[in-house]
C-alpha cells in the first residue's frame, strides 16, 4: 500500500489542481506564521495549521537543493525523519511551500511562501522552561520542563506536585551545560537546589548580612561562582484596560556565591538600600560582572520612576574580588530601564531588554529587545525580532549563534517562546515559534506561559527520588559570609 | 440453616430499605447540604475533549477521576447531584451486599461512612467512584485466577490504590477456603456463602496468597516510581485523585475500605438471632444514630454554613441568605462580606449593617486571599463596582488555588468576561473555547463568542456597557489598603454608581468601629 501513497498523492495535487480548484494569490495565512521565517537543520517539523474554517489542507515542500515532502490532514503535520533529511539537505538553502486548503468543499491553492535553512548548525539538544499560569500571586501547577528542539518530546524535570506548596523558581545551567544547574524553590521549605555532576546540594543562601535568598542566578564560566540577586518581589495592579500587573522589587542586591565553601560575597558597593541591583550575568571570560541598578523610589507608588542602567564591574576569579561599578548603559537618562543583560558566549554580543520602566519586562508591552556590540559599543533595537508586544527573557545558544526569548506577540497574555539566528555582523532573521505537533491545539489550548527559556546542551539529568524527602526535611547546607 | 431459610422474604424487603437509603441521601444533598454539590461543581471544569481524557488516564487512578468529574459536572443542578450521590449510595450497598446476602443492614455501613466522610468537601468524588468500582471488581477477581498478573495492574492504573480492596478480599478468600479444605471444617471457612461459588476457581490453578501480595507490592510501589514520579511516594501509594488538599491524609481515606471489607466478610458469615426483627431494629436504630452523630462531627456548620451563602449568591437568592444569617451567621470575614453583599442588593447596607456580625473593613471586601472560596463575593461585588481588574485578579487567583490543579468553570467565566470588559478578546477567545468543550457552560460561551464578533453589541450589552461606564477612567495602581479611596473616586467618576458609595459608607462606619475597638 505504501508503494502506492505517492501516486494517491499526486493524483489528489493534480486533482486539486484542476477542476475545482482555485488560485489566491494571496500567502496563506498559517498558524503560526512561519512566513519567511530561518531555521536549523534538524528542527522539529514547522507543522502549521490553516484557519478553523479549512477543514482540510495539501502541503508541498520542495526543497532549493532538492528533495520533497508532502503532507495532507486536518492540519500540516510533516513527518519528523523526512523533514530531517529535508532540511539537513537543504541547509544554506531554501524551502518552498506550496499549500492548498479545503473550505465549504473547494480547494483553493495559496500563493507559495519560502522557509529559509540556515547553514549554522543548532546541535543543542533542546530548550528549558518554567511553565506557569500567567497572573497574579497563585500557581496551582508550576513546573520546569525540558523539551528536544528537534522532535516534539517534553518532559518535566520537576513539578510543583513533588514539592506541594513551593513555588519555582528559574532553572539555571552553566552556559546551556546541564551537568551544573540549579534552580531556586520558594516557600514554607524554600532552598537553592545546586547539581553539579549528579551530585546535589539543597542551599539557604540567606543570612544575617543578606535581604532573603538569591533568586536569580548566572553561572560563572569556571564553575565555582556564581552570581545572584536578592529580589523580594511584589506585585500590584492597573486599573486600566491596557496593562495588569506591575512587579517590582522591594529592595534587591547582588551578590556572588562561591560553591567551593558555600561562602557569599557581600560587597556594600552592591547592597546599597539607596540603590537596587539585580539581574547579574558574567561576561564568557569571567572577568565582568554585569547587572542592573536603580535608584530606589517608594514602591508601588513611585514603581514607574524606577529605571535600571546596565553597569558592570570586574570580577577577578581568583580571589573573588569585585571591582569598581561602571555605568555601560545609561538608559535611565533617556528615560527607559535595562533588564535581563546576556551576554552572547562568545563574547560577541550582549542581548537586554528595554522598557519604559521595572525590570519585569514580561509586563511591559513597549519591552523589546536589544543588541550590544560588545567590541563597539553600539546598540541597536533588535527590529527584525520585536513585536508590538512584550520580549522579555532571552538566552543563547551554546555556539552563540541562536537565540531564544519569550514573547506575549500571541495574544497579549500567554507566553511563548521564540528562536531566531544571527550572523557574525550581528543581522537577525525573523523569529519561530516552537513548533508544536498540533500548533493551534497546543498554544490555544494551554493554559500555561513559557518563562525563562534557556538553551540546554545536552538533556538535563534529574532524578526525582528522594527530592521531597529532600526538600521536606529542611536539611540546608546554610551559606556563609566571606 | 435460619439465614438461608428466611432469605427468600427478606430479600423482598431489600429494595424498600436500598430505596430509603436513596431517599435519604437524595434529601440530604438535595435540602440539607446542596452548598457542597455547588462548591464540588465549581472546582472542576469536566470538558468532552480526547486530550482531557488522555490527561486523566495519564495517571494511576485516572478512570476514577474521569468518571467522577464527568458525574460532579451535573452537580450544576442540584437535583441531578443528590440523584447521582442518592444513586451511588444504594449501588454501593447493593454491591457489598451482593457480595455476601447474610447481614442485610451491615451491607449499609460503607454508604453511611461514605456520607459522613463527604462532610469533608475536600473529598473528591473520585473517591466514592473508586471504592464503588472496587466493590463491584469483587467478584471479578475472586474468580480471576492467574488473570489477577494483569488485572491487578490494570485495576490500579484505572481506579488508584482502591484496587487493593479487591485484592485482598480475593486472598482471604483464598486462605479461608484452603484453611477450609484442610480443616475439613465449615465452621473454619469466612466464606461460607459465597464458598459455594467460589471455591472450585478460587481455590484451584492460579495465583496463590502471597504471590499476589508480592505482585500486589510491586506493581503499587514501582507504578508510584515509574509512572508517578513528579508526586510524593506516600501520595502516590494512598491515591492521587482521593482528595483535593496535598500532603493530606485523611484517616477516614483509609478506614472506609478497611470498614467496606470487614463489611463484605460479616455479609458473609452466618447469622442467627433469637430476635431478628428486634436485632435488625437495633441495628438500624443504631446506624441511623450512628450516622447522625458522625455527619454532625465531621460537617463542620461555619463552613457549610458560608458555602452555602456563596451557593444562594450564586444564585441570586439575597433574601435567603439574610434569612440564614437571621438565624445563624458563622464568626469569619466570607460570611460577613457574603451577607453585607446580600444587604447592600437589598438595599438595607447602610440601615441593617450593624444587626449582622461585623469584623472591620475586610468583611466588606475581602483582601486577596489565596484559596479557592474566600474571595468570590468579593470579585463579584468588584465588579458590579466597577472595578474589573481586581476581579480579574480574584477570579484569577480562586481558580489558580485549586489545589489539585482542576480549572473551574464559574471562574474561568468571570475571566472571560473580565477580559471582554477589557477589550482583550483574543485571551477571551481562549477561555470561551474552552468553555466550549464543556456542556453546562458552552451555551454562555458560544453566546459571548458571537458578542464580541461586533463590537457595537459588546457596548450595548447591559453588563459590559455598566462596567466600562463606570470603571476608572484613570489607570492608577491598586491598593487594598485605598479601597476607600477608589470606591469615591469612581461615585465621584459617575453618580449613578450607588454601589460605590454605600460601599464607602459602610467602609467608613467599619472603620470606625474597628478604630473604637
Amino acid at each position: 500500500m505504501k508503494r502506492w501513497l505517492p501516486l494517491l498523492a499526486t493524483l489528489l495535487l493534480a486533482a486539486a489542481c484542476t477542476g475545482s480548484t482555485q488560485y489566491s494569490d494571496a500567502l496563506p495565512v498559517i498558524y503560526p506564521d512561519y512566513i519567511g521565517v530561518t531555521v536549523p537543520a534538524g528542527i522539529a517539523p514547522l507543522n502549521f495549521n490553516l484557519p478553523p474554517d479549512y477543514d482540510r489542507v495539501f502541503v508541498r515542500v520542495a526543497g532549493s537543493n532538492g528533495g520533497k515532502l508532502k503532507t495532507r490532514g486536518r492540519w500540516a503535520d510533516f513527518p519528523i525523519r523526512a523533514w530531517h533529511k529535508l532540511t539537513a539537505q537543504n541547509a544554506g538553502g531554501t524551502l518552498t511551500f506550496t499549500v492548498l486548503g479545503r473550505k465549504d468543499g473547494r480547494w483553493t491553492q495559496f500563493r507559495n511562501f519560502v522557509l529559509y535553512v540556515s547553514d549554522t548548525p543548532l546541535d543543542d539538544y533542546g530548550i528549558t522552561y518554567r511553565k506557569m499560569a500567567p497572573g497574579y500571586t497563585t500557581y496551582s501547577r508550576i513546573g520546569i520542563y525540558q523539551r528536544d528542539i528537534h522532535t516534539f518530546h517534553e518532559e518535566p524535570i520537576i513539578e510543583s506536585t513533588l514539592t506541594p506548596g513551593q513555588c519555582m523558581g528559574c532553572h539555571t545551567a552553566n552556559a546551556t551545560d546541564p551537568s551544573q544547574f540549579m534552580f531556586h524553590l520558594r516557600g514554607k521549605h524554600g532552598a537553592t537546589l545546586v547539581q553539579q555532576d549528579g551530585r546535589r546540594e539543597w542551599l539557604t543562601t540567606k543570612t544575617d548580612s543578606t535581604i532573603g535568598n538569591v533568586a536569580y542566578t548566572y553561572w560563572h564560566p569556571d564553575g565555582r561562582w556564581f552570581a545572584g540577586s536578592i529580589n523580594p518581589v511584589r506585585q500590584c495592579f492597573w486599573t486600566g484596560d491596557q496593562r495588569t500587573i506591575e512587579v517590582f522589587d522591594l529592595a534587591s542586591d547582588v551578590v556572588v556565591m562561591d560553591m567551593e565553601d558555600h561562602s557569599l560575597i557581600v560587597d556594600p558597593r552592591f547592597t546599597t538600600k539607596d540603590y537596587l541591583e539585580t539581574s547579574p550575568a558574567f561576561s564568557p571570560d569571567g572577568k565582568t560582572l554585569y547587572f542592573c541598578k536603580a535608584r530606589a523610589f517608594e514602591v508601588p507608588r513611585y514603581v514607574d520612576s524606577i529605571r535600571y542602567d546596565l553597569v558592570c564591574a570586574s570580577f577577578d576569579a581568583e580571589n573573588g574580588t569585585l571591582g569598581d561599578i561602571e555605568t555601560v548603559i545609561p538608559a535611565s537618562q533617556a528615560g527607559k530601564s535595562v533588564s535581563f543583560p546576556r551576554p552572547s558566549y562568545d563574547g560577541r554580543w550582549l542581548m537586554y531588554n528595554l522598557a519604559d520602566f521595572s525590570v519585569f519586562p514580561i509586563d511591559h508591552k513597549e519591552a523589546d529587545l536589544w543588541l550590544m556590540d560588545l567590541s563597539t559599543g553600539e546598540t541597536r533595537p533588535i527590529d527584525e525580532v520585536n513585536s508590538p508586544f512584550s520580549e522579555s527573557f532571552h538566552n543563547w545558544s551554546s555556539n552563540s549563534r541562536w537565540f531564544l526569548f519569550s514573547s506575549r506577540r500571541d495574544d497579549g497574555l500567554y507566553v511563548q517562546v521564540y528562536l531566531a539566528s544571527i550572523d557574525a555582523d550581528g543581522h537577525c532573521t525573523k523569529p519561530f515559534v516552537l513548533p508544536q505537533k498540533n500548533p493551534w491545539k497546543y498554544y490555544h489550548n494551554t493554559l500555561y506561559s513559557f518563562n525563562v527559556p534557556d538553551f540546554t546542551k545536552a538533556k538535563v539529568d534529574f532524578r526525582t527520588r528522594g527530592t521531597y524527602e529532600a526538600v521536606f526535611s529542611d536539611e540546608r547546607i546554610q551559606a556563609t559570609v566571606k | 440453616m435460619y439465614h438461608y431459610a428466611k432469605m427468600g422474604s427478606r430479600q423482598k424487603r431489600l429494595p424498600i430499605l436500598t430505596l430509603l437509603l436513596g431517599t435519604a441521601t437524595f434529601a440530604f444533598w438535595m435540602w440539607l447540604y446542596p452548598q457542597d454539590l455547588s462548591y464540588q461543581e465549581q472546582n472542576q471544569l469536566f470538558l468532552f475533549t480526547g486530550s482531557y481524557l488522555f490527561e486523566r488516564l495519564s495517571l494511576p487512578g485516572g478512570l476514577a477521576d474521569w468518571l467522577s468529574e464527568f458525574l460532579v459536572q451535573f452537580f450544576y443542578w442540584r437535583w441531578a447531584g443528590a440523584l447521582i450521590m442518592a444513586s451511588m449510595a444504594m449501588l454501593l450497598q447493593r454491591a457489598v451486599w451482593r457480595m455476601g446476602r447474610t447481614n442485610y443492614l451491615v451491607s449499609f455501613i460503607p454508604s453511611l461512612l461514605l456520607l459522613i466522610y463527604m462532610g469533608d468537601v475536600e473529598v473528591l468524588l473520585s473517591y466514592p467512584v473508586a471504592l464503588l468500582l472496587s466493590v463491584q471488581l469483587c467478584p471479578l477477581f475472586l474468580h480471576a485466577r492467574w488473570h489477577r498478573i494483569w488485572l491487578i495492574p490494570l485495576g490500579w492504573w484505572l481506579i488508584g490504590p482502591m484496587i487493593l480492596l479487591p485484592i485482598l478480599l480475593s486472598v482471604m478468600a483464598m486462605s479461608s477456603i484452603k484453611a477450609k479444605q484442610r480443616l475439613v471444617s465449615r465452621s473454619a471457612s469466612i466464606f461460607p456463602a459465597s464458598g459455594r461459588t467460589y471455591q472450585s476457581s478460587v481455590a484451584s490453578k492460579g495465583l496463590t496468597e502471597l504471590p499476589i501480595l508480592l505482585w500486589t507490592a510491586i506493581v503499587f510501589f514501582f507504578g508510584a516510581r515509574l509512572f508517578a514520579s513528579q508526586y510524593p511516594l506516600r501520595d502516590a501509594l494512598f491515591g492521587l485523585n482521593y482528595y483535593r488538599l496535598v500532603e493530606t491524609l485523611p484517616a477516614l481515606q483509609w478506614i472506609i475500605p478497611a470498614a467496606t471489607l470487614l463489611c463484605i466478610l460479616a455479609c458473609n458469615l452466618p447469622v442467627r438471632y433469637r430476635h431478628p426483627a428486634l436485632a435488625g431494629t437495633m441495628m438500624a436504630l443504631l446506624l441511623a444514630v450512628g450516622t447522625f452523630f458522625g455527619v454532625r462531627a465531621t460537617y463542620d456548620r461555619d463552613t457549610h454554613e458560608t458555602l452555602a451563602y456563596d451557593w444562594l449568591i450564586r444564585h441570586e437568592r439575597y433574601t435567603d441568605v439574610l434569612r440564614r444569617a437571621e438565624k445563624y451567621q458563622p464568626q469569619n470575614p466570607v460570611s460577613a462580606c457574603s451577607v453585607n453583599f446580600c444587604l447592600f442588593t437589598q438595599g438595607q447596607l447602610e440601615t441593617r449593617l450593624t444587626d449582622f456580625y461585623q469584623c472591620g473593613t475586610q468583611g466588606l471586601v475581602l483582601p486577596s486571599i489565596r484559596d479557592n472560596m474566600s474571595d468570590i463575593t468579593s470579585a463579584e461585588l468588584l465588579w458590579m463596582m466597577g472595578m474589573p481588574n481586581i476581579t480579574l485578579q480574584y477570579a484569577f487567583d480562586l481558580q489558580e488555588s485549586i489545589q489539585n490543579g482542576r480549572k473551574s468553570g464559574r471562574f474561568m467565566q468571570k475571566i472571560a468576561a473580565c477580559n471582554i470588559v477589557n477589550g482583550w478578546y483574543e485571551r477571551a477567545i481562549r477561555y470561551l473555547d474552552i468553555l466550549e468543550h464543556s456542556l453546562f457552560y458552552r451555551k454562555w460561551a458560544r453566546g459571548q463568542k458571537a458578542l464580541i464578533q461586533d463590537e457595537a453589541r459588546v457596548a450595548a450589552d447591559p453588563v459590559y456597557a455598566w462596567i466600562r461606564n463606570v470603571r476608572f477612567q484613570d489607570d492608577f495602581i491598586t491598593n487594598y489598603n485605598t479601597l476607600d479611596l477608589m470606591m469615591a473616586i469612581l461615585y465621584n467618576q459617575n453618580k449613578n454608581n450607588f454601589m460605590a458609595a454605600q460601599y464607602y459608607e459602610a467602609w467608613q462606619r467599619l472603620k470606625q468601629m474597628e478604630d473604637k475597638e
